[in-house]
């Protein structure tokens, strides 16, 4: 039996996203816990764990956040599929290697089917490069063993479901995929990428509460820097020499955010010259006098 | 004698933007140095303060990149009165206080009166916090600071002798500033700010190559740490000598500001994207397709009257 597992704080967007995709591909017999959000993502995650481990007959717990839609229909085939190997603990669709922070995506990614849908600006849609089948594939692009996993979607194997446990001494939201993925790599178990489709609805607004996150990741990078050697590592200075780590760190953070804001100047910019078109071809001669016609014709449709 | 100086790696540009600002406020006696780029900033820099530095009767050294534009004709004479003060050695007209690196707008910023011109999407100006008069925020003050911009640096005739640009440092262009003010403050003498007006013509690229920049920040920050209270401090959170906690904390920062970079740009797309679909609408539509005969004749009609106009223009 594959159950599925959400935790929600926004029940219309459960309603809206995460639900119907659990309705496409849901099997018969599958368990589906909607349960409210107890405190930290971690926490949630643990009592949907607790509450599938209680499953004798179970296959996978499919984890996935309240704004993440499934659109495979083959969706469970796919789980079982990936699962087959006993030594796989976790799947999802989006995942990276040489993953050394809470930043995954600074590593190499070598997956990621899934499709960001937004609202800003009039909506819109961007697909990962594994979520498009008319383009030609990325020559990086395969699924398979990764370092961790983009955690909107996490399907954990019996084992995992049994034998681990979210970290809720790590914090609120941050970091808890990338904590599991190092769980999971530590008892020896695979973490693996496979083509499961999905749709993010998730705003443009990556990084909501960016003290939190660096909170949470030094508390994930002390937590394992021992464990695995590359996790916390640097490049351009030794990792035991903190002198220079901080000093490169903190230069590269000065650049980061002086490269931001000359990245919302040129979209400033940008959005003036559009507006400056606009503006032109509205104001004109030629746009204002048919402007009845238009008129007619908005209320002839 | 106040004298002017650029180092120019485009004369195209020179000629554009730090030439008409030079010819606008020089003096008849003032003296224009333009030189070719003699490698680094550094360099540059210091060859220009060379030239004039027996010079007896110099009032102050004017030091401006190519791009950038003098449009204040009262500059002289800010300038004088910025100087009288014999402890200032250098004055600026963007600068800002509690400046711990190299990135000095991360300081608190007192005076910036300047315009941001930049060429891009069609060109546009981003007037800085000082460059209107009625409009200044409650913190603007001119007056002493802990390092300027250097886009303009008008050196006193005291720093034209005493102090030169740290070639030693191993940077094209990034810190000189800095570095510059840091050695102004340590002899004892001031760093100040001036209203001076000017036009910055530059790019929204504001770093183009962070490699680069990010080792002049560690240099600089490696050469003053200890030597200057404050310098090479981190912004917020650690102690200064907690170089872990430092370095986690600096290592997460920029990681989540990166992804801030990312998510800003995402933004940007897509409001260029519903800004380009209501374009697209307008050109599309009937009533504009249908009325584009008159615009093009509309458009012919003010070439026929802009020629006309162009070629009485000697006769008058």
């Amino acid at each position: 039996m594959i159950a599925f597992g959400c935790p929600v704080t926004d029940s219309e967007a459960y309603h809206r996203f995460a639900a119907p995709g659990i309705e496409r591909a849901r099997e018969p017999d599958s368990a589906v816990y909607p349960n409210s959000s107890a405190g930290s993502i971690f926490r949630a995650y643990n009592l949907l764990l607790d509450q599938a481990a209680a499953h004798e007959d179970l296959e996978a717990l499919v984890l996935l956040h309240q704004d993440v839609e499934i659109v495979d229909p083959g969706f469970c085939a796919e789980v079982r599929e990936a699962l087959a190997d006993p030594e796989v603990g976790v799947v999802g669709c989006v995942g990276a290697l040489d993953a050394r922070s809470l930043a995954w995506w600074e590593g190499a990614v070598t997956w990621a089917s899934f499709a960001h849908r937004y609202y800003e600006h009039g909506g819109g849609e961007l697909p990962a490069f594994a979520m498009e089948p008319d383009a030609q594939p990325m020559p990086y692009a395969r699924t398979g063993v990764v370092d961790t996993l983009d955690g909107f979607l996490m399907v954990l194997s019996p084992w995992a479901v049994r034998t681990l446990r979210f970290d809720e001494s790590l914090g609120q939201f941050d970091g808890y995929d990338f904590d599991f993925c190092l769980q999971v790599r530590e008892a020896g178990r695979k973490v693996l990428t496979a083509d499961l489709k999905v749709i993010h609805h998730h705003s443009l607004e990556l990084l909501s509460n960016p003290e939190r996150w660096i909170e949470a990741n030094i508390r994930v990078i002390e937590k394992w820097e021992a464990r695995f050697p590359r996790v916390g590592a640097q490049i351009g200075s030794a990792a035991d020499d903190w002198k220079a780590r901080a000093r490169r760190a903190e230069s590269e953070a000065a650049a980061a955010r002086t490269l931001r804001v000359s990245a919302q100047m040129q979209a400033t910019a940008r959005e003036r010259e559009l507006l400056r078109e606009l503006e032109t071809m509205r104001a004109s001669t030629s746009w204002r006098l048919t402007a009845p016609l238009r008129w007619v014709s908005a209320r002839l449709r | 004698m106040i004298a002017f100086g650029c180092s120019i790696t485009s004369p195209e540009m020179y000629a554009r933007c730090a030439e008409p600002g030079f010819r606008l406020v020089a003096e008849p006696d003032s003296e224009i140095i333009a030189n070719a780029a003699a490698g680094s900033l550094f360099r540059s820099y210091n060859l220009l303060i060379d030239s004039v530095a027996d010079r007896d009767d110099l009032e102050a050294l004017v030091l401006v990149h190519q791009d950038a534009e003098i449009v204040d004709h009262e500059f002289l004479t800010k300038l004088r009165r910025a100087l009288e003060d014999p402890q200032v050695g250098v004055v600026g007209c963007v600068g800002a206080i509690d400046v711990r690196n190299i990135a000095w707008w991360e300081g608190s910023v007192t005076w910036a009166s300047f315009i941001h011109r930049y060429s891009e999407f069609g060109g546009g100006d981003i007037p800085s916090l000082t460059w209107l008069d009625d409009q200044l925020p409650g913190y603007a003050r001119t007056g002493e600071v802990d390092t300027l911009d250097g886009f303009v640096l008008c050196l006193s005739p005291w720093a034209v002798k005493h102090v030169r640009f740290d070639e030693g440092l191993g940077s094209q262009i990034h810190g000189y500033d800095f570095d510059f003010c840091l050695q102004i403050r340590e002899a004892g003498h001031k760093v100040v700010t001036a209203d001076f007006k000017v036009v910055h013509h530059h790019s929204l690229e504001l770093v183009s190559d962070p490699g680069v920049w990010i080792n002049a920040h560690v240099r600089v920050a490696e050469k003053w740490e200890g030597r200057m209270p404050g310098v090479g401090k981190p912004n917020w959170g650690p102690a200064a000598e907690d170089w872990k906690a430092r370095a986690r904390q600096a290592e997460a920062e920029a990681g989540a500001t990166r992804l801030q970079r990312v998510s800003c740009q995402l933004q940007a797309e897509a409001r260029e994207r519903q800004l380009e679909a209501e374009l697209e609408e307008v050109l599309n539509s009937v009533s504009w397709r249908t009325t584009a005969p008159l615009r093009r004749a509309s458009a012919l009609l003010r070439e026929v009257r802009a020629s006309r106009a162009a070629r009485r223009a000697p006769d008058r």
